[in-house]
């Protein structure tokens, strides 16, 4: 078998040329990561939480003039001390 | 008597058994067929892949079946039987149904979904739905190994250029890039006649991955580099850096890597663009779940069993039973280990500079067979101190490395193609 000296020169460049570029490009890619974790860091930094629509009040809840006047109630009989933490209907 | 003689021999011409006596050479394909399909089956080397290929190393050789791909010569004719006579015809000048009709429907999935380039880019598409950047980003300086780990694909193409001709060493040497479709990619690009061996090979090496890599590893790493400890040397020396939003991170990041590689090497877009838009629907989340599913299962399973099975196809008797397959199964084991080595190599040179020592097992998996590579560095790492998980470490440059091998495969293909 003869050497071929033609393909040994053109495989040796490919040699410098590919992995100078893969490096290159993964060089790159790390900078280029760097780069966006900082942008995202300053950014965007957090996602806003969804704001999750107003419940609709349930059928059960006392209507809130009520409940004020029943807390205003409770609130003369023990002077101040205890407040209703839960009205529900029965 | 003399009509139950001509009956017998009708049922004669009609079995395989006269074209088998003779051309006895397609039983050694048969065969072949069997010990892949065994492989596949029992041994579980890459089933999804190799159990495909292996039968279609099986239904290509039967004799008379009409499902082996017939190659195409070098001006792209492919030479074939038509009522007795021999027909030349340019595979591209013929319409898909003259293909199904005259060659059969194997060559019909063959020319129109692999030869054309198309499930390649296909599968990569599912196999980035199917990778995570995360690990990569959270250590990013370590995916450079997956550039470290490419260098057995240019060491082979030195070698094999002297045994084949440029083309044909660039497709045996990206096996050492292990990834299988950037393989097939490359070789359809560059050599389509030596498709089958190479993908066997490529497969079979990513298969042999757990033997490979700690045998690499063993000859070249001593007991006290695979002791160290990344999780320690990150405690001694801590980085600065910190994510306050992986998730856009992780969306922004495929887009980026686009563009850098884009730009660079336009002939790894088809991959490298691929891989990165699988992941993008991956990472967007709920809003392109139906799109993430249907990358990461059916069309990434139904690419596979085409890609399979008419890669398995065009491992005929002519294509494989020659030298230049003992050259691409011996060249592809270097393409691999010296692979291998040029991580581990990196990892080497960069600790002689650094204080921050690195495991050279993070080299090792700069190699894109994801995550076994990982997978199996992580074991060997626990083998010598059973508190160094070093998977998520290994998972950085592995997953670099597909980036890697791709765009390595670019290169091959803009400069010999």
């Amino acid at each position: 078998m003869q050497f071929n000296y033609d393909n040994f020169i053109d495989s040796l460049t490919l040699m410098g040329v590919g992995i100078a570029t893969v490096f290159a490009v993964l060089l790159l890619i790390i900078f280029l990561g760097n780069l966006l974790i900082s942008f995202v860091n300053k950014y965007v930094p957090e996602e806003a939480p969804k704001q999750n629509a107003p419940a609709a009040p349930a059928s059960s809840a006392v209507d809130p003039n009520v409940a004020m006047a029943i807390n205003l109630a409770i609130s003369k009989l023990t002077g101040g001390k205890s407040k209703a933490e839960k009205i529900e209907k029965i | 008597m003399e009509e139950l003689l001509n009956i017998l021999g009708k049922i004669y011409d009609m079995t395989a058994i006269g074209s088998f006596v003779e051309n006895p050479s397609s039983l050694i394909m048969i065969a072949l067929g069997f010990f892949l399909l065994y492989l596949g089956i029992k041994k579980e080397y890459e089933p999804l892949l190799l159990i495909p290929i292996a039968f279609g190393v099986l239904i290509a050789n039967f004799p008379g079946g009409g499902m082996g791909v017939y190659a195409t010569d070098g001006d792209g004719f492919v030479h074939y039987m038509k009522d007795g006579v021999e027909v030349a015809k340019n595979v591209y000048e013929m319409s898909l149904p003259e293909i199904a009709h005259d060659l059969g429907i194997m060559n019909l999935i063959y020319y129109a979904l692999i030869k054309s380039g198309l499930l390649p880019p296909i599968i990569f598409m599912g196999v980035g739905a199917l990778t995570d950047f995360g690990p990569m980003l959270r250590n990013l300086k370590l995916a450079v190994f997956g550039a470290g780990a490419q260098f057995g694909i240019f060491a082979v193409l030195l070698i094999a250029s002297q045994f084949f001709t440029m083309q044909e060493a660039g497709s045996l040497a990206i096996i050492g890039g292990a990834d299988g479709p950037t393989a097939i990619f490359t070789t359809l690009k560059l050599a389509p006649h030596m498709l089958g061996p190479i993908a066997i090979a490529a497969y079979s090496y990513m298969a042999l991955v757990p033997v490979i890599v700690p045998l690499v590893v063993k000859l070249t790493c001593s007991e006290k580099e695979l002791k160290i400890n990344m999780k320690e040397q990150d405690k001694k020396f801590p980085s600065k850096q910190e994510f306050k939003n992986m998730r856009v991170l992780k969306i922004i990041f495929p887009i980026a890597v686009t563009t850098i590689v884009a730009i660079i090497v336009p002939d790894a877009v088809s991959l490298v663009g691929m891989l990165m838009f699988g992941n993008l629907i991956k990472e967007v989340g709920e809003n392109t779940s139906r799109l993430f599913n249907a990358a990461s299962n059916g069309i990434m399973n139904a690419a596979t069993i085409f890609l399979g099975l008419s890669v398995g196809a065009t491992m005929t008797v002519d294509a494989f039973l020659n030298w230049s397959t003992i050259g691409i199964v011996a060249g592809g084991f270097c393409a691999f280990g010296f692979s291998i080595f040029g991580g581990i190599l990196l990892v080497k040179i960069m600790n002689l500079f650094s204080k921050k020592k690195i495991n050279p097992l993070v080299g090792a998996t700069g190699l894109s067979a994801v995550p076994m590579a990982s997978r199996v560095a992580n074991n060997i790492a626990l083998k010598y101190d059973s508190r160094n998980h070093v998977l998520n470490y290994c998972m950085s440059s592995n997953v670099a490395g597909v980036i890697g091998s791709a765009v390595a495969a670019g290169i091959l293909i803009s400069f010999l193609g």
